[in-house]
């Protein structure tokens, strides 16, 4: 755009209107990093507590989650990175983040509610609820249907734990973050690619 | 019928290019605008500070790493008048 003076015509104006804001709002942003790194930790930690306890009976299998606390901090780092190279913030970007750590607190309250009434046969099909929301949430504003679909199984799985002994329940939360973070992962990843390269 | 007068603030083609692209997010930088609009710096800094006299935006300007950088930001004012420029075409439109 070089003269600011040009004169338009109503119909240029419009057309002017309509390509600058799908131009913004084209700009979905989401790499699916966090989904992948997320993705595969819970997926280990699930599989080596299956393992531990469905074949070894060791009971302080439940360590292995500590892990999840690195992750955190790493991302706490990895999302000031981000934002210190991040031209643009989006409504839907900070409506996205509030999902989020809405899912991070009722989390945690959940463990410690059913921990602390030891209620341990609730923890599990209650994540698999909790990972169907933000899930959910995050693929309808970011208009991605993997995410949708994958919230949806997160919620069939967690209506099938109820009827699954303990230690199977795991193996459901893995299908559920396979289905629900890490197969959108992969997808949201392919698309920042397409739509990096196509600028 | 009635004409509205189109706002000469908003009746430019760069001015109203930032404007469309302001609406639709929280807040962008000055690079994200140059870059989506294919101005100049010094023309794009020209119109955004017609934009501010007008206080149709707000410019944020801070650090980021020892780099200065300025951030964009509609107003509630720019707000209204981009619905009236557009309610204004609207009725030129359907002539």
């Amino acid at each position: 755009m070089k003269n600011d003076e040009i004169r338009m015509s109503e119909k240029e104006s419009l057309e002017l209107i309509a390509s600058m804001i799908n131009t913004a709002k084209n700009r979905v942003g989401e790499t699916g990093t966090l989904y992948l790194l997320w993705g595969w930790l819970i997926l280990f930690c699930c599989i080596v507590q299956f393992i531990a306890v469905h074949f070894f009976n060791y009971s302080n299998s439940y360590y292995i989650w500590f892990s999840t606390w690195i992750l955190l901090i790493y991302q706490f780092f990895y999302i000031g990175k981000q934002q210190k190279f991040n031209k643009v913030k989006t409504y839907t970007g900070e409506i996205n983040g509030f999902v989020w750590l809405v899912f991070f607190i009722c989390l945690m309250l959940v463990i410690f509610i059913g921990t602390y009434l030891k209620r341990y046969e609730i923890i599990n099909p209650m994540i698999l609820v909790l990972y169907g929301m933000p899930t959910f949430l995050s693929g309808i504003i970011l208009k991605f249907k993997s995410l949708i679909i994958g919230g949806i199984c997160c919620w069939l799985l967690s209506i099938l734990s109820v009827f699954i002994p303990g230690d199977y329940q795991l193996l459901l939360t893995a299908a559920a973050i396979i289905a629900g973070w890490i197969i959108p992962g992969y997808l949201l990843k392919k698309n920042y690619k397409k739509a990096d390269n196509g600028i | 019928m009635e004409f509205k007068e189109l706002d000469p603030i908003l009746h430019s083609q760069l001015r109203l290019a930032v404007m469309s692209l302001l609406i639709s997010v929280k807040e962008a930088e000055f690079t994200f605008l140059k870059e989506k609009t294919n101005a100049t710096s010094g023309n794009l800094s020209v119109q955004i500070s017609k934009l501010k006299e007008a206080g149709y935006i707000e410019i944020i300007k801070q650090f980021n790493n020892n780099y200065p950088q300025t951030i964009c930001k509609i107003t509630p004012e720019g707000i209204i008048a981009f619905e009236n420029y557009v309610k204004a075409l609207q009725s030129y439109m359907t002539l």
